[in-house]
């Protein structure tokens, strides 16, 4: 980026790696949020948050390594996440009411008998 | 010509400064507050303001090309995918909580109209009312009486 202007160049490498390492800081914190729950559905947002900065970081890198097809992989990346997301929620809710289900099927059956 | 390219560098970091931002405040309020249906608040603002403020900066950037079109169209992707995802996590949530009662309170409507209608019969509930239903008069009283009391 900015070549041919006196400094430009210079300018936008200092952004964008002064962008990046913050970007990895706050993913890092966005994975400590991941590991310390409590509950699942705080895993799953902080897991949609990192998916978020990635994409970011992916299309910053784009841009400073002038390689334009990298957007693509950031475009595939939103999807891929959003299916994550989707297919989480549908198998854990799944799982939950399916042992919720028998649960209370055994209760029935112990009042009858 | 190199005054034009600085002027684009300049608005562009600022747009792209100001979405980093917008994600240390999304992650400020992911660590403060104290329930996912909370915290999902917070978190939802990264997902469109953030990414939408770096890609918009990073378009500024870039110039207009097919590139900047592809950035654009990840945003408003974005756009859709984001909420659909806030939705099923929060049902996900609300489905599998076992201690409701620790977390939040479900109100009936009924119950909420009650609340409302023995509030109207509190004086400051009435001054807002006046102050809401006459014009002028009753919103220049109301503010002398404050001044005053100030």
């Amino acid at each position: 980026m900015g070549e041919g202007v006196p400094g430009l160049a210079s300018a936008y490498t200092i952004l964008f790696t002064a962008a990046l390492i913050f970007l990895a800081i706050l993913l890092v914190l966005c994975l400590i949020r991941a590991i310390i729950g409590p509950r699942v559905a705080d895993r799953l947002v902080a897991v949609n948050m990192m998916g978020t900065i990635v994409m970011v970081i992916i299309a910053i890198l784009a841009l400073m390594l002038q390689e334009g097809y990298l957007v693509d992989i950031c475009l595939i990346y939103a999807m891929i996440s959003f299916l994550a997301v989707i297919v989480l929620t549908k198998v854990y809710m799944g799982v939950y009411l399916a042992k919720k289900g028998q649960t209370e099927g055994k209760e029935q059956k112990d009042g009858n008998d | 010509m190199a005054m034009i390219e600085w002027l684009q560098f300049l608005v562009g970091a600022v747009l792209l400064l100001l979405g980093l931002g917008i994600f240390t405040v999304e992650m400020i309020g992911v660590y403060r507050f104290h329930y996912v249906l909370n915290r999902m608040h917070a978190a939802a603002m990264g997902d469109t303001l953030g990414i939408g403020f770096c890609l918009v900066g990073l378009i500024v950037m870039n110039g207009l090309n097919f590139t900047s079109l592809k950035l654009f169209l990840v945003v408003a992707f974005l756009w859709f995918s984001s909420p659909t995802s806030s939705h099923l996590i929060a049902r996900l949530e609300v489905t599998t909580d076992t201690e409701k009662e620790k977390h939040y309170r479900e109100v009936p409507l009924t119950e909420l109209e009650e609340e409302l209608s023995s509030c109207e019969e509190k004086d400051g509930m009435q001054e807002a009312k006046d102050f809401m239903t006459q014009d002028g008069s009753a919103d220049r009283e109301l503010r002398e009486n404050l001044g005053q009391e100030a």
